[in-house]
């Protein structure tokens, strides 16, 4: 070997300096506090963050901010008392909330909604998943810093918006769904209009691919940023597109039919990706194939009454019952347990945010300081949703 | 009549029901077929920790011992493929003291029976633990109980299993006080860090309950200075006539 | 500007001031629960379109906002954050609480982790009634808190002094509708 002393104390000498400066910056970790009242936070997320330079080593969410006790509230009220609160766990889809606890009830009466009520659950269903995902591609846009997309929709949100009001009477808030059934029918002209306004969501669908994804910003802020494997995902109980932008193929929907999703033939979007920008996708194609479900539900809406016989009381016998359905943010499901009264005895109520967003410390490990803020509008959660 | 069209409804719906929730052990067939594989393959793993299985609403229901919780959670895993975390969570089968105020005979004011019964596969005493987890590649699910000590609350941690238990172990040690031995970080998750008692817990009052009776029970609220009063007879009359 | 805290401001001065005052109102968002979305909608929906009353809802930081908007419910673990951001804010500052939780706890009344309103950790200035107040229902409490500003003494609100509701003859100045819905 032919190296000689004086080489080999100025290997050493100089591994040891960089060692000490590896470790003079560690020692500098900076602990940042991102929210709990912070615009790309969608509400009261608080992540805290411990950083070296731009990267996070360690982050801790911190939930609870916006915790309202739903579990205990439901104890002390009745089932119509119920649905009106669990309208506001989900408020972007508020509608689709209603549903698996609904169903619950009806599992342990043993009762079924008419044809009719069922069809129209699932066009508006399907409706709010739309208004949700719409909602969804303008932030994300303004999260990678365009600001464009969110008028757009917000604008096309509206349209969606206008038809859950026409049919329910509320905007955010439906309240409609009964045990037993739905409040009242569909208003005259409704069902034209709704086509209608389909095609408004096609186009705005378009609009949405056009603005982002030839964008070389944004396709650079979301490629290959915050990975899920699938069975990381899994794990985790990370759910609905999230999880299916990860290549995950699992829909409630098709996978554990409810409503009047076994008459309908749709197509189940999955990306191998598993990064911001496949769960972008995603919810860009569910959105399409949402809007393609409520026209096919149109065209065969059977005629009917829209409820069941049911006493004026509900009173649901003894029983338990665990409903989950594929809300547009994940699986969201109710686990009932009656004890023959006119209030449920215990509600588990198992929302999707909380799960996507458990995954957090493992994903937001070794991310830049700007990818976390995409990586968590991607990822998409209502803090009502999270919290409870 | 519509008085007969309620009774009609009420009475099939009373009476298919207590058989399948109250009694699961009954003589109708407590297990589905398509169920039967399914605890077989736990059956093989779990051994006479298995205490009771079920069939509720088309879901199996498997109670396990205190001591083989963790090892129904190796069991789902493997045997069922069951990869997927669905929630854990708790429940408190005793019965709610009603709040002072309270009108039992008020549709929105529910009351609860007062003997303590159980839900499906049984209960040993207060506290439960349960879970549910799916495989997403069978499209199966089952839902895991397990008795929970009243006195001592405590049961295994699945953080090592499923890395997604740890948050929902958070929750139910808040919202219920059940330790999770072997959790890393049992601390509060919604509720700030001086919180005391565990809200989910049967005997934790609502204190706005304590003080006042709900507000909406009231439907219409007498005006003031309304019927009654001088010219308020008048008044009450022109209303009732224009509203007919 | 100390002849403004002492209130010894001409009218015309005063009326100026307040004119300009109202329509350059810098709104800091605090979007707690769904009505955070309705404010959103309020603010970024063409079909809305706030700005066009002269608020801006872009102020980084509550140091740069005349008013915040409280949309939501607050929850115990929330308030001290509220509180501490409130104080942040120079005078003269103006609160708007926006839907039943932010003006009472509305549907979590008996809820064991809510704040049973708003005002019991800041004071506000208009409530929005509704769950969730619609986006026009935001526009008119807009509206109603600007002619409370074009028609209040500058004087008490530079100083920092809270206004007390209910106090006789506070009101006397303002238009009738603007006392019944701020106070409702």
């Amino acid at each position: 070997m032919a190296v000689t002393e004086q080489q080999q104390q100025a290997f050493i000498g100089k591994h040891l300096a960089e060692a000490q400066v590896a470790v003079e910056l560690q020692d500098e970790d900076m602990v940042l506090n991102i929210g709990p009242q912070h615009p790309a936070t969608h509400g009261t997320l608080r992540v805290v963050v411990k950083l070296d330079g731009e990267r996070v080593v360690a982050a801790d969410p911190v939930i609870g901010y916006m915790h309202r006790g739903y579990e205990k509230l439901t104890e002390y009220r009745s089932y119509p008392q119920v649905t009106t609160l669990i309208n506001r766990i989900d408020w972007l889809s508020s509608f689709a909330n209603e549903v698996p606890f609904i169903h619950a009830g009806e599992q342990i009466m043993g009762i079924e909604a008419p044809p009719r009520a069922v069809y129209i659950r699932t066009v508006l269903t399907e409706l709010s998943r739309i208004a949700t995902f719409l909602l969804f591609l303008g932030e994300m846009g303004a999260q990678v810093g365009a600001i464009t997309p969110v008028f757009y929709g917000f604008r096309d949100r509206e349209y969606v918006l206008n038809l859950i009001e026409a049919a329910t009477g509320g905007r955010f808030h439906p309240n409609f769904n009964r045990i037993g059934g739905l409040k009242d029918d569909v208003p005259a002209g409704w069902i034209a209009e709704t086509r209608r306004m389909m095609d408004k969501v096609f186009e705005s669908c378009d609009t949405f691919e056009n603005l982002l994804e030839g964008n070389e910003i944004f396709l650079a802020r979301t490629k290959g940023i915050g990975i899920i494997p699938g069975d990381v995902g899994k794990g985790y109980g990370v759910s609905g597109s999230n999880l299916r932008a990860s290549g995950v193929d699992w829909d409630l929907r098709r996978d554990a039919p409810y409503l009047a999703y076994p008459e309908v033939d749709f197509k189940v979007w999955t990306h191998p990706g598993g990064d911001s920008w496949s769960r972008y996708w995603v919810r860009l194609q569910e959105t399409r194939e949402a809007a393609r479900i409520v026209v096919d539900l149109l065209d065969r809406l059977p005629s009917g009454p829209v409820m069941a016989k049911v006493p004026r009381i509900i009173k649901v016998p003894p029983g338990e019952s665990w409903v989950r359905v594929e809300n547009p943010l994940g699986e969201m499901g109710y686990y009932v347990v009656s004890k023959g009264a006119t209030g449920p005895f215990r509600v588990k109520i198992r929302s999707a945010s909380f799960s996507n967003v458990s995954i957090l410390p493992w994903l937001l490990k070794g991310v830049y300081v700007p990818d976390l803020i995409t990586i968590l509008a991607s990822l998409y959660f209502i803090l009502g949703d999270i919290d409870r | 009549m519509p008085d007969d069209d309620l009774t009609d409804a009420e009475e099939p719906a009373a009476a298919e029901e207590p058989a399948a929730a109250d009694e699961p052990a009954a003589e109708e067939p407590a297990i589905l077929p398509e169920h039967v594989g399914m605890l077989a393959k736990l059956q093989a793993d779990l051994g006479d920790a298995l205490v009771e299985a079920v069939s509720n609403h088309g879901d199996l229901v498997v109670r396990v011992r205190n001591d083989a919780w963790h090892a129904a959670a190796l069991a789902a895993r493997s045997r069922l493929d069951c990869e997927y975390l669905s929630f854990i969570s708790g429940i408190d089968w005793t019965s709610r003291p009603d709040p002072p105020n309270w009108d039992p005979d008020a549709p929105s004011s529910p009351v609860q029976p007062k003997e303590v019964t159980y839900g499906a596969a049984g209960s040993d005493g207060r506290f439960q633990v349960f879970a549910v987890v799916e495989s997403t590649d069978d499209k199966i699910q089952v839902i895991l109980k397990t008795d929970v000590d009243e006195a001592d609350p405590h049961v295994a941690s699945w953080t090592d299993v499923y890395p997604g238990a740890d948050w929902h172990e958070r929750e139910c040690w808040e919202m219920f006080g059940v330790r999770f031995d072997g959790h890393p970080s049992l601390r509060h998750i919604y509720l700030p860090g001086e919180f005391e008692g565990h809200p989910l817990r049967k005997d934790f009052p609502l204190l706005s309950r304590e003080v006042k009776p709900w507000p909406g029970l009231v439907d219409v609220e007498a005006m003031p200075g309304g019927a009654g009063e001088e010219a308020g007879d008048e008044t009450a009359e022109a209303v009732a006539e224009g509203g007919e | 500007m100390g002849l403004v805290e002492q209130g010894k401001i001409p009218k015309p001065l005063t009326w100026l001031m307040n004119y300009s005052r109202k329509y350059s109102l810098w709104m800091y968002q605090w979007g707690l629960a769904c009505c955070a979305i309705e404010m959103g909608a309020a603010l970024a929906s063409p079909r809305y379109d706030m700005m066009r009353l002269g608020v801006i809802p872009f102020p980084a930081s509550p140091r740069q906002a005349d008013l915040i908007v409280v949309s939501g419910t607050l929850t115990d673990k929330m308030a001290p954050a509220l509180k501490r951001l409130y104080e942040q804010m120079p005078d003269p500052k103006y609160v708007i609480s926006m839907g039943s939780c932010a003006n009472c706890g509305g549907p979590y009344w008996d809820s064991y982790s809510v704040t049973k309103g708003v005002d019991q950790i800041i004071p506000v200035d208009v409530y929005i009634p509704g769950c969730p107040p619609r986006p026009e229902a935001l526009l008119q409490g807009v509206v109603l808190l600007q002619e409370r500003i074009q028609n209040e003494e500058m004087g008490p609100r530079w100083r920092g002094e809270p206004i007390i509701v209910g106090q006789p003859g506070a009101h006397d100045h303002l238009p009738e509708t603007a006392v019944a819905v701020s106070s409702a």
